[in-house]
């Protein structure tokens, strides 16, 4: 895939960022990294620069010096006390005297967890550094953030993503016209990962990409539309959203929370008044906490879409 | 009428009264048939009357019996003989049906009808002791249906499977056998709906009507609480039923849309189905089951009070698709899982965060581009299966 295949290897051909990659550099000078979060938004090359990092401090052989974990796939209290013990407490061989845990999705982890964690942070130190990556550090506890130096990734900007296309697109041979950059920008944002995952997907069409074919490809990876969705509910067909509903968690598995961000953003957008604006958003709010606490996720989004055709129906009848 | 299965006496019973009418008006003008239902109370009226070449009259507990309906119908053929010479027989058949204000009056004319009648009238009842057939009793005559027993029901299934060319495994039909405990005609329609144009039946066979019994259960239960009078009754439904709760969940869950057409009702309604999601979620976190009668609540109990708009007709129950497509898609998710986890391992992602974000745009350069797809499918490490998968 080309997000790989053109992940820079090194602090030094990583693209923009400039600050963070001037801290790191003096890591690799000291020979001495501390803990560290990397916190930020997805797409904006957290993974990267830990890897970058590990690269340039252990040189070619790093993979043996370092452990990648993702608390997703390995969320509890028993992953990190067996498999990070057992990294942590052997010591490394060569000049740099520490190895390197980089912990992804390390907001995703169970307080308790992280609880552990930062026990074994505590007592390894001396043979072990850790690089935790999170989307909100507010989620990582208190007793960890203070252990480790903090580092904040932004959105890349525009003219760095659109250089960052023209290099893919010049090493792949492709055509892409500018329309088809400004597709690829506006559905990328500033994720530099699904912009290159989207200008792979506009690629495999084989002709020149434009805005059609790269609306046409997204299209087609994400048929789900949430506004549809609600707009179909304001309308008073509940059983026709309820089942796109379906469609979007079973078929297309997009999780709860996807879904509930994106009606959070579209519900301030919908045209109804203020007063179900602000019902809405307590219905949204009251939901968001029980996905939270475990609800089932279609049960729950059911019962805001009825609340949806409530308000559509009460708007019709000019209340 | 010797065809019916068991209940020699009865049979006898009601040919004898029956011909005593060729002697005169005999002093008791109704036989009333009782017994659990399926026993051959009908048919064995209806067999003997086409023996005795008789005209049969005959109404169930579908036809209104208001005094007007029971006397439109029966008063006249109570009295007056039939244009063909032949002998009328009147069957009132299916009396529990009867309730109390629908049929009003039905039931003091059918008293009547049988007190003055010129031609014989049968009655049929699973319970001839209910105190409404009180007064009814003293002009009828009794004919008690026993059950049979599932050796003789097991025989009359294997009477008929050899006439209709159909082999049986023994353990099929005693499975279906004990099933009905007694009901012949329950027995008799099970084996027609498993085995009619086939020519054989094994016990798999007869253990999908397990799966049909729930659902007739579920049926019940449903109409307990959907049309429930009142939020009590509708919780009470759900007690005494023998159902699978979350099975029941699903089905009120499925249903209250096509149920509930007012909008702010229907939004009350689904949210007291997300309540009992909350409870049934806290009791899968807490493992603390005592909190299972707030799931009941809510999802009973909660639905009815929530519901009085409701409309004349009625609309059919829906099987909670649901559930069919959770179980498609569980060998679905499995297999994005999997292929998650491969990509994760190269792209530095977790295997849910590869499904969710990846695995789309790869479907679509697997479907779109042949050479791409070969170098992902090795690079990725994906087999055959896989591969097929993406390129859906």
């Amino acid at each position: 895939m080309w997000t790989e295949k053109y992940r820079p290897r090194s602090l030094d051909h990583i693209v923009d960022q400039e600050e963070i990659v001037n801290r790191l550099k003096s890591f690799v000078k000291a020979r001495n990294v501390p803990h560290c979060i990397f916190a930020g938004p997805p797409g904006t090359g957290k993974t990267t620069a830990a890897l970058c990092l590990a690269h340039d401090l252990y040189g070619e052989g790093y993979r043996e010096h370092i452990m990648e974990l993702n608390a997703s796939d390995e969320r509890g209290i028993n992953v990190v006390r067996e498999t990070v013990k057992t990294f942590a407490r052997t010591r490394s061989i060569g000049e740099v005297t520490f190895k390197t845990l980089i912990l992804d999705e390390a907001d995703n982890m169970t307080s308790d967890a992280q609880q552990a964690l930062r026990r074994t942070m505590e007592r390894y130190t001396e043979t072990a550094r850790f690089i935790l990556i999170a989307n909100y550090s507010g989620k990582i506890i208190e007793p960890i953030q203070s252990r480790c130096a903090p580092f904040r990734f932004t959105y890349l900007p525009r003219e760095a993503i659109i250089e960052r296309i023209k290099v893919i697109s010049q090493k792949e041979s492709l055509k892409v016209l500018d329309d088809g950059v400004e597709a690829i920008l506006e559905i990328g944002g500033g994720d530099l990962r699904r912009t290159t995952n989207i200008l792979q997907t506009a690629a495999s069409v084989g002709k020149p990409i434009d805005a059609e074919t790269v609306y046409s490809v997204v299209g087609r990876a994400n048929p789900y539309d949430i506004r549809e969705m609600m707009l179909t509910a304001l309308k008073g067909d509940f059983v026709g959203a309820r089942q796109k509903l379906r469609d979007m968690i079973l078929k297309y598995g997009l999780a709860g929370s996807d879904i509930i961000g994106q009606i959070h953003s579209e519900a301030f957008r919908l045209n109804v008044p203020d007063k179900w604006k602000v019902k809405l958003a307590d219905t949204i709010g009251e939901i968001d906490f029980r996905l939270i606490q475990g609800s089932n996720e279609e049960i729950q989004l059911s019962a805001l879409l009825a609340k949806l055709v409530e308000a559509g129906s009460e708007i019709t009848r000019g209340q | 009428m010797s065809e019916v299965v068991d209940n020699e006496d009865a049979k006898k019973a009601i040919l004898q009264w029956v011909q005593s009418w060729d002697r005169g008006v005999p002093k008791k003008r109704a036989l009333f048939l009782y017994g659990p239902p399926g026993t051959g109370k009908t048919v064995s009226v209806e067999t003997l009357a086409s023996d005795l070449d008789m005209e049969l009259v005959q109404s169930n507990a579908s036809d209104y019996r208001t005094a007007e309906a029971v006397e439109r119908f029966a008063g006249r053929a109570s009295q007056y003989s039939t244009l063909s010479g032949k002998r009328r027989l009147i069957l009132f058949d299916e009396l529990d049906g009867i309730t109390g204000t629908a049929d009003r009056g039905g039931l003091a004319v059918i008293s009547d009808i049988t007190k003055k009648a010129r031609s014989p009238i049968v009655l049929t009842a699973n319970n001839a002791f209910d105190p409404r057939f009180s007064s009814l009793r003293n002009c009828c005559q009794l004919v008690e249906f026993k059950k049979p027993t599932r050796t003789e029901v097991e025989r009359h299934l294997r009477k008929i499977c050899s006439r209709e060319g159909i082999e049986a495994e023994d353990a099929a039909l005693k499975l279906m056998a004990e099933r009905t405990s007694g009901d012949v005609r329950s027995a008799v329609n099970d084996l027609q709906a498993l085995a009619q144009g086939k020519t054989s039946l094994t016990y798999d066979d007869a253990s999908w009507l397990a799966v049909r019994d729930r659902t007739d259960v579920i049926f019940n239960v449903l109409r307990g609480i959907f049309y429930a009078k009142d939020s009590l009754t509708a919780r009470s439904t759900a007690d005494m039923a023998d159902v699978d709760l979350e099975m029941l969940f699903e089905w009120i869950y499925e249903n209250v849309p096509y149920q509930v057409k007012d909008p702010k009702e229907l939004a009350a309604e689904m949210g007291m189905i997300a309540l009992a999601d909350v409870y049934r979620a806290r009791i899968g976190q807490t493992q603390n089951w005592r909190l299972m009668r707030y799931f009941v609540d809510f999802m009973t109990a909660g639905v009815a009070a929530s519901w009085s708009k409701r409309s004349a007709g009625w609309v059919p129950f829906k099987f909670p698709t649901r559930i069919t497509t959770m179980s498609m898609s569980r060998a679905d998710r499995a297999m994005r899982l999997v292929i998650g986890t491969r990509i994760g391992r190269k792209c530095h992602m977790s295997a849910a965060q590869a499904a969710r974000e990846v695995i789309p745009y790869l479907r679509v350069i697997f479907q779109n581009n042949l050479d791409m797809r070969n170098g992902l499918a090795q690079w990725l490490d994906l087999d055959q299966e896989m591969t097929e998968y993406l390129a859906r």
